[in-house]
């Protein structure tokens, strides 16, 4: 039997931020059963790019499971590009160590959350073009109201009106949903 | 608490066994081929380990050599049989060999013997037709195991003796999982060489034996001294042999009610796995198996964190997948089962022997349910 640290038991047999998001920000699946090991990451973002949530679920051995638990709580709380700079070699230490023959698990882990992120940006910027280029009916629609692309996210909008009517908010999230590949939430302001 | 239930991969030494070799790591410390009474005392314990291991094969005395374990029987029978036999260029085995065997067979491929494998159904079961179309006068050896060390699944020597020997080529079969564990008679399954391990059965380390049928001139392996009529070098292992005759004779007088035993301890776990964790099946129980092994498959989870998890509750498995051994890639039993890589990686091996007790069950019982839970709790794939 391998020779795990503390840390990466407690992580193995405890593990952090277990499960999936319906509707997540970011989405990533890496590796397969068929290679012995596999990990599946959902990332929610804030509109500020900080990583909100971040849930794991994993097929594999003791060190894959803990790798994928403590990336998790590594990447909660930080902005993208922190998260971004995160590599293999801080999973392994935050775990205080891992057998060299394991090292790949932890590559996974990164992999997993650099693929969730590119999603995560991939999935925004197909919404932030519906936004910029919104039907004629639509805009008409909108009219007195505005639709911060900055604050654009993957799945939620936020649209601010003046005050008077009532916004077709439902057709925008139908609307952004069709153009996005995935639902999209519209949180309305006055 | 502890639990072993790694068998097929080791056995304890038999507490008689160890006894049976203490004065021979002692005061008993003559060599045997010496000519003074210190060492010539000794030749009666070694050649009563023979005649109990002779005794339990159905075979002749003289037909034992001891080796230093199955690896090295086995080597010499199959590095022997192509000597023996220079007009013929092939060598037929099973495709779910240990290495022990594949190894000199990848050996003797790239000094340019050609070997061919008999494939395994998905039951685990050798495909006899199969292994009967490979056969022709060319081939001057079949060697195929007698019970799969990862599947406990047996296969019919007697069947495969005969196809052997209609084609005029010989019979080994490496037994290391099944002899002590159930019968086996040389004569009866028509085996040419056998290969035999001491610590499979409750035997020392280090130590085994090789049946060659009388009349087989198979040269030695390891050349040297003149022990062993010449046929294996090198001095006696006393302790080793004395300690292999205690565990042979201990298997003999057990073997009936150990197989009654150990069998209806395999059920009682089979049927814990199954009712106890869904998704769980067990590899090869359509086929007969030897009565110590199980190889569960755990759908939807790895078998290396079935593995770890267990290990920090005391109990000890094993499996054939990939991480575990630092190989890569899932064993090559269950790919020869045609068994998707996804279910080879989920397979666990439970084997255990005459000292698995009552509490060991248990103790199985009270984490591998609890076990298989909390990994599919996690897996993408529940």
């Amino acid at each position: 039997m391998w020779n795990y640290s503390q840390t990466l038991l407690d992580h193995f047999t405890n593990p952090r931020n277990v499960g999936s998001l319906d509707n997540p920000d970011g989405h990533a699946e890496v590796g397969s059963s068929e290679c012995g090991d596999a990990m599946q990451l959902d990332i929610r973002v804030d509109a500020d790019d900080r990583i909100e949530e971040a849930l794991f679920m994993t097929f594999g051995c003791a060190s894959a499971i803990a790798s994928a638990s403590a990336l998790t709580e590594m990447v909660k709380g930080r902005t993208l590009a922190e998260a971004e700079s995160l590599g293999n070699g801080q999973i392994v230490e935050y775990l205080g160590g891992m057998p060299e023959e394991k090292i790949h698990c932890s590559v996974m882990g990164s992999e997993a959350l650099r693929r969730a992120i590119a999603d995560f940006r991939s999935r925004r910027d197909r919404v932030r073009q519906a936004i910029a280029s919104l039907p004629p009916e639509l805009s008409r629609a909108l009219e007195g109201c505005s639709l911060p692309l900055e604050r654009a996210g993957a799945t939620r909008v936020e649209l601010v009106c003046g005050g008077e009517g009532h916004p077709p908010v439902e057709e925008l999230e139908q609307y952004l949903a069709d153009r996005a590949g995935h639902p999209v939430k519209v949180g309305f302001s006055v | 608490m502890t639990a072993y239930f790694d068998s097929n991969a080791t056995t304890r030494l038999a507490p008689e066994a160890l006894e049976a070799m203490l004065p021979f790591l002692g005061e008993s410390y003559g060599n045997p081929s010496a000519f003074c009474r210190f060492g010539r005392a000794l030749l009666d314990p070694m050649e009563n380990a023979r005649i109990e291991l002779a005794h339990l094969l159905g075979a002749d005395p003289s037909e034992i050599i001891f080796t230093s374990g199955g690896t090295e029987s086995s080597n010499m029978a199959i590095k022997g049989a192509v000597r023996l036999m220079p007009a013929r260029s092939r060598i037929v085995a099973s495709a779910v060999e240990h290495p022990a065997v594949l190894e000199p067979l990848a050996f003797l491929e790239r000094e340019g013997i050609e070997v061919s494998f008999a494939p395994v159904d998905g039951e685990g079961m050798l495909d006899l037709a199969a292994l009967e179309s490979l056969l022709d006068e060319d081939v001057a050896l079949v060697t195929v195991m007698m019970a799969n060390n990862e599947t406990g699944v047996i296969f019919p020597m007697e069947q495969v003796a005969g196809m052997a020997h209609r084609v005029g080529a010989l019979f080994h079969t490496d037994a290391v999982q099944a002899v002590g564990k159930i019968p086996v008679e040389v004569q009866q399954i028509g085996a040419d060489m056998l290969s035999v391990s001491a610590h499979k059965l409750h035997g020392p380390k280090g130590m085994g034996a090789i049946y060659i049928k009388g009349g087989i001139d198979l040269p030695p392996l390891i050349h040297g001294g003149h022990h062993e009529c010449g046929l294996r070098a090198g001095t006696y292992n006393v302790p080793g042999i004395v300690g292999l005759g205690k565990a042979v004779e201990l298997a003999a007088r057990e073997i009936d009610r150990q197989g009654r035993n150990l069998s209806s301890m395999r059920r009682r776990i089979e049927e814990m796995i199954l009712e106890s964790c869904p998704g769980s099946s067990i590899l090869g129980s359509g086929s007969p198996r030897l009565p110590n092994t199980i190889c569960a498959v755990f759908e939807g989870v790895e078998s290396e964190a079935v593995l770890t998890m267990l290990d920090m509750a005391g109990i000890c498995a094993s499996s054939g997948s990939a991480c575990s051994t630092g190989q890569s890639g899932p064993s090559h039993v269950f790919k020869a089962m045609g068994l998707s890589d996804a279910t080879a990686n989920s397979a666990v091996r439970i084997s255990f022997d005459r000292y698995t007790t009552e509490g060991d069950e248990k103790l199985l019982a009270a984490h591998l349910p609890r076990t298989i839970e909390k990994l599919r709790a996690i897996s993408p794939y529940s």
